[in-house]
């Protein structure tokens, strides 16, 4: 797993790369929280380069999702491969975040 | 019980980093068999989260441990049974979690056997010999 961040205009956007598997999920939520810590008023998780997830990898964007509503940041999930995107869909992720097919249309919507 | 066309035997210890040699595996077996693509992700899904549990919550000493993994394919039907020497445990009784929870009110966690119940078509549990054994099954659709 390699987590990229970068800014762009107002918005904090985190890159997943690779599998977000049990293995991996320890250092990547270290990673995603410093992001966090900052503080972003808008948040963007590009999902594109992420090929694998499990409940491990999940548990990440629901304490994301918390932290970014506490802080009263907007959160949002773009480009979600097909296989990933059911994952969601099964935990009922896809009800509790904002989706979007590319991250042009994350940044604008 | 029909003889099954092919089956593949697995010994993983009781180790987080065992699941890359999982990984190797399915893909070895989508390639050997000839499995769908598509299916490699769910069925590593399931079984992480089948492997994860056991490594995390079923044992009481700091031994290591072998967690069996027998793999068969029979005409569609692809069956993996994972045996551990765990305290006795059976995660189909595990309630559902609630997925319709707006985020608020949603548990960090408890996904992993409810995913694994939604991935599979049938999931079940034995106690045999002082062993826990979890038995998936999937109908393959090529």
């Amino acid at each position: 797993m390699n987590i990229q961040t970068r800014q762009q205009a107002d918005c904090l956007i985190v890159a997943l790369q690779g599998r977000l598997d049990t293995t991996q999920s320890e250092a990547a939520e270290r990673q995603v929280n410093e992001a966090l810590a900052s503080a972003p008023a808008k948040l963007i998780f590009d999902c594109s380069q992420m090929d694998y997830i499990s409940s491990s990898g999940l548990r990440i964007f629901l304490i994301a999702h918390k932290k970014m509503t506490a802080s009263s940041g907007s959160l949002r999930i773009c480009c979600l491969q097909p296989s990933i995107r059911e994952i969601f869909d099964m935990s009922g992720f896809s009800m509790i975040f904002s989706m979007f097919e590319t991250l042009d249309d994350a940044l604008a919507g | 019980m029909e003889t099954p066309e092919h089956t593949h035997s697995l010994q993983l210890s009781n180790q987080i980093d065992e699941l890359s040699r999982l990984a190797e595996t399915i893909d070895q077996l989508q390639v050997q068999w000839q499995l769908p693509v598509s299916l490699v992700m769910p069925l590593n899904l399931a079984l992480e989260e089948a492997f994860t549990n056991v490594v995390n919550y079923a044992y009481d000493d700091d031994k290591q441990h072998l967690i069996e993994l027998e793999f068969s394919l029979s005409g569609d039907t692809l069956t993996v049974s994972i045996r551990d020497d765990g305290r006795a445990w059976d995660p189909t009784q595990k309630e559902d979690p609630d997925v319709s929870l707006p985020a608020g009110d949603r548990p960090i966690g408890g996904l992993g056997i409810f995913l694994i119940k939604k991935l599979m078509d049938k999931v079940h549990y034995q106690r045999i010999e002082n062993k826990n054994q979890l038995t998936l099954t999937k109908h393959i659709s090529q």
